[in-house]
């Protein structure tokens, strides 16, 4: 299949929101205008075969010399002036190109001009390259000379500048002295469609742009609507959410563990593409039904929350695949651009309209949201553990360095005379004592914590009793 | 006696999220006892080479650090004919807060980058010294004989 149908059959069959489609890159009609282009640059005599084998003769050239000269190009494509600091273009010419778009954007960005500019010697009218076989060279010449005569723009770049008519772009001769060479003439083509072309894609752009801006602020709130649920869901302070701050902290961690958008181990630590995002979004479906937990919830409300949770991420998904599929179609409408056109237009794409990341910039923004707003409403035990024991840190000491560890490491450490704290080396656990219980972090243990506290307490209590009777200790207990 | 917690936690992890270029899977009999084992290091004279190790937790880990020793012949200057391994962190440098797959790595990282200034006390460590190339080029010719896949 082609991919134009494709990417017609994609959007309109994964469920994408309307105005999500109808921002999409309009991949069809973009095609139309490269048709059309080539049609205009084939009436002026340069089909691609001929701009093709031209490019083709330099790069040639510069491989056998092994040298890249820029300079030796025998024809130029200026999608914007950009580097150079040159004056937008007036309006006179917006007009003319017939957009007003890319103006539109919230981004100033300045409408396209892109320009075709051919060298030729000021003198023989030779063509400046290197290497050309006779017939282009001629075909190019004659083109040189038509041009002359026809409405084809000819001006010389010299401080007379003849032929600045009026309908001449007039670009400033200061900014364009880099490109200029000595004993040169620069031959413009004119061009409508190609304006036409980058003007719509820009536009479209800037409009995918808008159009993340809008989902990004919609889905933050929607993350901070739900936070709040959950936390009033999960209170502490009530007895009752006992349970259901486990059932939470649960289905928190094997999100958590699920690595859905991004990896977070040694063997893969990069952004997931919208299809591994899924396969592992799958996973965490089906481990959070296997753990039996949506059976745990007796209330609707935790459920409905729940589904909201599980939503959201959808729509993560969702947003991931639909700027995939619109940044594929923009490389390859380039990629035809320049197949049709033998332009060479891609690696000189300007910056100011590369693909707005659509993608990966929203689940990165959405998935910190998650993890600020709502996943941190409920601690999860790795990050009250001891380095130690890895246990839950009960009851807590803080040594001078700032560093805790759990009370029962703490004296496992000072009996055995291992008085550098193990993560900074610093000879603080020598010299603790009662003092440095952590009277507030064990309070908050034990709100978020009871059951987990409950059970190293007991275990520390047992361990101590060890320490004072020998292993014998832990087998009366066990008979009892 | 029951495993403790922290090596539970451990495994579990070794198992899970595996650190690239290193396995280590406990014997089913003994779950303090690992069987371990470490690709060279790519653009090292380990490269290609597949290292097998043991690796035992004692009872009062992580107070002490894990005993390792190489199962497989290597030519290198901190590690003996025994396979002993010459590395700090197993040794005095130890800490409780570091772990099997840490200990791991920086066995892995020695590999990469060997110390003939602090050697354990081996011929190796003297003809890394006086010939780089050569020695080298054995450990090369090593890696080929005994650590083939």
């Amino acid at each position: 299949m082609k991919f134009g149908q494709t990417f017609k059959e994609a959007l309109k069959t994964e469920g994408f929101p309307p105005d999500w489609v109808e921002s999409a890159i309009s991949y069809s009609q973009l095609k139309k205008c490269i048709n059309r282009l080539t049609s205009e640059l084939a009436q002026v005599g340069l089909d691609p075969q001929t701009l093709g084998s031209l490019l083709k003769k330099v790069e040639d050239y510069n491989k056998a010399t092994e040298n890249d000269d820029v300079e030796s190009r025998p024809f130029e494509y200026l999608l914007n002036d950009d580097d150079s600091e040159e004056e937008p273009i007036d309006g006179n010419d917006n007009a003319a190109n017939g957009t007003t778009a890319s103006n539109g954007s919230s981004k100033k960005k300045r409408p396209f001009h892109p320009k075709l500019l051919f060298y030729v010697d000021e003198k023989t009218g030779d063509l400046h390259s290197a290497g050309l076989d006779e017939k282009t060279k001629r075909k190019l010449q004659m083109f040189a000379v038509q041009t002359g005569l026809s409405d084809i723009r000819v001006h010389e770049e010299s401080p007379r500048e003849s032929i600045a008519s009026t309908d001449l772009p007039s670009p400033p001769i200061n900014g364009h002295i880099s490109k200029r060479r000595p004993g040169y003439r620069t031959v413009e083509v004119p061009l409508t469609s190609d304006s036409e072309f980058f003007s719509m894609l820009a536009s479209e752009l800037s409009g995918l742009e808008r159009l993340q801006e809008r989902e990004e602020k919609r889905m933050h709130d929607e993350i901070a609507n739900l936070g709040m649920q959950v936390a009033k869901l999960t209170n502490p302070d009530r007895r009752a959410n006992r349970k259901l701050i486990a059932v939470w902290r649960q289905i928190f961690q094997i999100y958590l563990e699920s690595d859905i958008f991004f990896g977070t181990t040694e063997s893969d630590h990069s952004e997931h593409d919208a299809a591994k995002a899924a396969e592992r979004f799958q996973l965490f479906s089906q481990r959070i039904a296997e753990a039996g937990l949506v059976e745990k919830f007796k209330k609707p409300e935790n459920l409905k929350a729940l589904n909201t949770f599980m939503h959201i991420n959808q729509e993560i998904l969702q947003s991931l695949r639909f700027g995939e599929i619109n940044q594929t179609a923009m490389n390859k409408i380039l990629k035809k651009f320049d197949k049709q056109t033998a332009l060479d237009v891609k690696a000189t794409f300007p910056k100011q309209i590369a693909y707005p990341d659509f993608s990966t910039h929203l689940a990165k923004q959405v998935c910190r949201t998650i993890s600020t707003d709502l996943i941190c409403t409920i601690p999860q035990l790795d990050d009250y553990s001891c380095p130690m024991c890895m246990d839950l840190q009960w009851r807590p000491v803080r040594l001078r360095c700032n560093h805790v560890f759990c009370i029962r490491c703490l004296i496992v450490m000072q009996t055995n005379k291992q008085h550098l704290c193990p993560l900074c080396r610093e000879k603080t656990v020598i010299d603790a004592c009662s003092d440095n219980l952590d009277i507030e972090l064990a309070a908050y243990l034990k709100k978020w914590f009871p059951d987990e506290v409950k059970a190293k307490q007991k275990y520390n209590e047992l361990m101590a009793g060890v320490d004072e009777y020998g292993e014998v200790y832990k087998e009366k207990c066990s008979v009892m | 006696m029951a495993l403790p917690k922290r090596i539970i936690k451990e495994t579990e992890r070794l198992m899970n999220e595996p650190v690239p270029g290193i396995s280590a899977v406990p014997h089913e009999d003994n779950l303090r006892y690992f069987d371990v084992t470490i690709d060279g290091p790519s653009q090292s004279p380990y490269e290609g080479g597949l290292f097998k190790l043991e690796l035992f937790l004692p009872d009062d880990y992580p107070m002490t650090p894990p005993k390792i020793r190489f199962l497989t012949k290597i030519y290198h200057p901190n590690i003996d004919r025994l396979g002993r391994i010459c590395l700090d962190v197993l040794k005095s440098n130890w800490s409780p807060a570091l772990q099997i797959r840490t200990i791991l790595l920086s066995i892995q990282a020695l590999l990469g980058a060997p110390n003939p200034d602090d050697p354990l006390a081996n011929d190796v460590a003297q003809k890394w010294k006086e010939d780089q190339n050569a020695a080298i080029e054995t450990a090369r010719q090593w890696t080929q004989e005994h650590a083939k896949p």
